[in-house]
């Protein structure tokens, strides 16, 4: 107990650290897309230990917001906010069993953190909002004739994005032993139904991204790839 | 007139243009904190230092990455100005007129296209590469990604205006649309591949690995009906749940 109790602190701290830099990779610096779904929920899971939910949430999450983009002003839902939360769920959870997370902790982690990608867009305007501030600071410092003052501006804009989405990522890890109890105590045929849920919503999310992926025909362009995608897999499981 | 580290300052500070992103001013407090190295060099006296950093208050907007070229350019006619052969509109106009078509144009091809080209593809490779796919996925988006953000900011510093010719004869549209087929492509195999190969999970083979392509054939159909991506998502969830719970 006391060692499962002293790894979550560990995974919450850098859980938390990984979100808030992710949070700012996203948007607010370099934008080398680190913070995309399937890079920053399997690096969460590298670093509590278990990669493979940290690969298989963030591929899901991945194929959901593929399509969504910031156009001008407006903004798509956060893709890394429930991503990460999602794996590190996922992976407390299995921390939390004393072994890797399974197919319905996936699943129920995803179902758990998909809405955390609107509540991240909400969360986005309102700190945006927000930063209207330190502008106008910048033009108080520029009557003020205070000219190296008005880019410094520009960067303490970020902490507030560091903080609060690192301290969302942070509890999504230490909610991990929480949701396992919860998961051993459901009947057998809901455990199954749930791994079972998993690739359903991995298909559910495919057929997001081919629909966000705007090409012109892209329903028939994904049927044909999906028909010598499920051929290939059969002709390789027979040989 | 600008020393070689002061542009490659300015060329890593663009990295920062969203850090102070707000509905007012956009990406104002970026271009200024971008621009801030070049002050120095170009306007010793505080006077003229401080009314170029007035020219640059009003809100500016554009693709992240094109910001590159638009700073570039900023620069090559503030360089002119500074020498006294051009004028503070040269500047203005130059920024007012390219920031809106490069946006549409780093909009479409890089959170449009490219990035879901290679996010699926990325998605894609994980049967095959498993934890290394993400990495894959970096390598190639950030291949051309740099690439460009680097090139963008030597040709607009280099050519001002100019730089719209060069952009133009990249056939950026072109690409867009080739890549976009390819992420459907790919979004559709793994679809596939998930209702085959990791239905096995549940011990239902064939029955889930059918339902789920019916699953994926039809969700695309309600998506384009306005169906929220969400909401396919949860009942995708409750149906298989069901069906396992039942099984």
């Amino acid at each position: 107990m006391a060692k499962c109790a002293r790894v979550t602190l560990a995974a919450v701290l850098m859980t938390s650290v990984w979100g808030g830099l992710m949070a700012l990779e996203r948007r607010a610096f370099l934008q080398a897309m680190v913070s995309r779904p399937l890079v920053a929920a399997t690096v969460t899971g590298l670093l509590l230990e278990d990669v493979l939910a940290g690969l298989y949430v963030g591929l899901v999450f991945e194929l959901l917001h593929l399509g969504g983009a910031s156009l001008g002003g407006a903004h798509a839902d956060h893709d890394t906010l429930p991503a990460i939360s999602g794996a590190a769920l996922a992976a407390g959870m299995g921390q939390a069993s004393g072994s890797d997370a399974t197919p319905a902790m996936w699943a129920l982690s995803i179902l758990v953190c998909a809405p955390f990608g609107r509540a991240g867009l909400l969360l986005e305007n309102r700190l945006d909002a927000r930063a209207a501030r330190y502008y106008g600071r910048a033009l108080t410092e520029v009557d003020a004739g205070n000219v190296r003052a008005v880019a410094r501006e520009n960067l303490k804009a970020m902490w507030p994005q560091f903080v609060f989405y690192g301290l969302i990522c942070g509890a999504a890890a230490a909610a991990g032993p929480m949701f396992e109890v919860v998961e051993t105590r459901l009947p057998l045929a809901v455990l199954r139904g749930l791994a079972w849920a998993y690739p359903a919503m991995g298909v559910a999310a495919a057929a997001a991204a081919v629909h966000g992926s705007h090409a012109p025909k892209r329903l028939r362009i994904a049927l044909i790839s999906a028909a010598l995608s499920a051929g290939a897999v059969l002709w390789w499981g027979r040989s | 007139m600008i020393p070689p580290f002061t542009l490659l300052r300015i060329a890593l500070r663009t990295l920062f243009i969203q850090a102070g992103f707000s509905p007012q001013a956009m990406q104002t407090l970026g271009l200024l904190y971008a621009l801030e190295p070049a002050w120095p060099h170009l306007y010793p006296d505080p006077a003229k230092r401080e009314a170029a950093v007035r020219r640059h208050l009003s809100p500016f907007n554009t693709h992240p990455y094109a910001a590159a070229a638009l700073i570039g350019g900023i620069l090559f006619h503030e360089v002119r100005l500074a020498r006294g052969e051009g004028t503070a509109e040269d500047v203005t106009r130059f920024k007012s007129t390219l920031m809106g078509p490069l946006a549409a144009l780093g909009d479409g091809f890089f959170w449009l296209s490219l990035r879901p080209a290679t996010g699926a593809l990325g998605v894609a490779l994980v049967p095959f590469l498993g934890v290394w796919a993400p990495l894959v996925f970096l390598v190639a988006y950030n291949a051309v990604h740099l690439v460009t953000r680097g090139w963008l900011f030597i040709t607009g510093y280099r050519l001002g205006n100019g730089v719209v010719m060069r952009v133009s004869e990249l056939k950026v549209p072109q690409w867009s649309n080739r890549l976009r087929t390819v992420a459907a492509a790919a979004a559709g195999a793994v679809g596939a591949w998930l209702a085959s190969s990791v239905a096995a999970v549940g011990g239902a083979g064939p029955w889930l690995g059918f339902g789920c392509l019916v699953l994926g054939a039809g969700g695309v159909l309600l998506l384009e009906r306005k169906l929220s991506p969400l909401a396919l998502l949860y009942g995708a969830a409750g149906l298989a749940t069901v069906a396992g719970a039942l099984w």
